[in-house]
């Protein structure tokens, strides 16, 4: 109960703080809607925001999935070969200096306006935390492991199997964890850029037709569909993950 | 067995080191003392890699190292048949048998298929010493092995290595003589400007004598 507790203080504190400035300010409702009027609307209009926190939350699950394998894989081929990560490491880095806001209209272009471009611009965001870490925990090997392993001997591809795969699923697990905080924002900008459904285009459209008690609904509702994808990811990574085990 | 001609320990862009000219006969058991920083690991490192600086009798060269390289979701008995695998070669009853034995030689043999992770670090250390007792290399190179064992441990292993390792030919480097002196006879000294040696450990038993030595006024 008391954990329950602190867990929502800081949330009740923020509806509490909300409702203050609305009554002391006497801010109009078109501007900053109160919690109840928020709290009518989100009930009262449930299956339509639901419909759209589906379409969201389906981007942002299948373009953390593939975004995830993806950046696996590619870590994977180049992350044994020094040589190789330097010669990528730029195109990756590119990759992520690009902001989505730039490339969204392109990959409109290109994919349409469908769920095909929401997936690509969440799968793009995904890509790069988990490609990096994967590639960290490669290079995380100290000079000393490295060294008992030559002497071993080894076979590069049972090198690469049996230690240094394993050895970088810790670092791997970590990038997916981050890749899901962010993961919203790829779906969210390729919704707003052009769609016909998610919470990005009600919250578009909620604005424009001054509806902001809706934006509002459809806002609480897509931070707590992250949280709660957050919140999976993290537990499903931590089933797998065994720390860092040079840390020994 | 080896022989190390002029070889520079010194890294681009840092202090200068020494340049290093040693020779190692058959069976030598030698302890390289020298300070932090001194090149010993970067050494080990030249041995292990190779270089035109060294040449050796054998590709064979067994490492034990201060952290000891074990996978920790493998059990000890995997860890000592880790070599086996990574080679790609197929594990027969009598290297598993093998594998058993050496672990009963460094008193781990109730161990044997406990996971790494829930050994101690002085039960890892010994598997580390397992393994490097199946690989057969003629010459052992061990880094600070004691490194971050309690002193009885220390003793224990120290007694172990004397034991397992009396046919090898040894370098033990560590910058605590102490870790040596129940085993070892002989030491090398290692210092930014050069090797120097052969001394008898016993001559740095006071703590002045050693650090004499380790500035290279010895």
């Amino acid at each position: 109960m008391n954990r329950l507790l602190s867990a929502l203080f800081p949330f009740l504190l923020l509806v509490g703080l909300w409702w203050l400035v609305i009554i002391a300010l006497e801010v109009p409702h078109f501007i900053l809607p109160s919690p109840d009027r928020v709290a009518r609307v989100l009930v009262e209009r449930l299956p339509l925001i639901s419909g759209h926190a589906f379409t969201t939350a389906s981007e942002i699950v299948c373009g953390l999935m593939l975004g995830t394998v993806l950046g696996f894989a590619v870590a994977c081929l180049i992350g044994d070969s020094k040589k190789l990560t330097q010669i990528t490491m730029p195109a990756l880095v590119i990759s992520q200096a690009l902001p989505v806001f730039a490339i969204a209209p392109l990959l409109m272009l290109w994919l349409g306006y469908g769920f095909a471009s929401k997936l690509a611009m969440t799968t793009l965001i995904v890509f790069f935390p988990v490609t990096a870490s994967t590639l960290a925990g490669f290079r995380a090997m100290p000079r000393s492991w490295e060294l008992t392993f030559q002497t071993l001997r080894p076979k590069r591809r049972q090198l690469f199997w049996i230690v240094r795969l394993p050895l970088a699923i810790p670092y791997a697990l970590s990038g997916v964890r981050v890749a899901a905080s962010v993961a919203p924002i790829g779906a969210v900008v390729g919704e707003w850029v052009g769609s016909s459904s998610g919470l990005g285009y009600l919250m578009l459209h909620a604005n424009g037709r001054g509806q902001t008690d809706l934006m509002f609904a459809a806002l609480i509702v897509l931070c707590a569909e992250a949280l709660l994808i957050w919140s999976l990811v993290n537990r499903l990574a931590n089933r797998f993950d065994q720390n860092s085990h040079f840390a020994e | 067995m080896l022989t190390i001609t002029n070889l520079d320990l010194s890294y681009p862009g840092h202090e200068p080191l020494a340049t290093v000219s040693w020779q190692i006969n058959h069976g030598d058991q030698v302890a390289l003392l020298g300070r932090s920083g001194t090149g010993k690991s970067t050494l080990l490192a030249a041995i292990i890699q190779g270089s035109l600086a060294v040449t050796k009798d054998s590709e064979r060269v067994a490492y034990l190292s201060q952290q000891p390289a074990l996978l920790p979701w493998a059990t000890a008995i995997e860890n000592v048949l880790l070599g086996f695998k990574l080679r790609g070669n197929t594990q027969s009853p009598e290297t598993t048998k093998q594998a058993l034995d050496l672990l009963d030689q460094v008193e781990l043999a109730t161990y044997a298929h406990r996971q790494v992770s829930l050994l101690s670090g002085g039960q890892k250390a010994r598997v580390a010493l397992a393994r490097v007792l199946i690989e057969q290399s003629d010459l052992v190179l061990l880094d600070e092995p004691f490194t971050g064992l309690d002193r009885s441990t220390r003793i224990q292993m120290a007694a172990l290595c004397q034991k397992l390792l009396a046919s090898k030919t040894v370098i033990l480097v560590t910058h605590d003589p102490r870790d040596a002196q129940d085993w070892l006879d002989t030491a090398m000294i290692l210092t930014p400007e050069s090797i120097k040696g052969p001394y008898r450990l016993n001559e740095f038993a006071s703590d002045h004598a050693l650090i004499q030595a380790l500035d290279g006024d010895l």
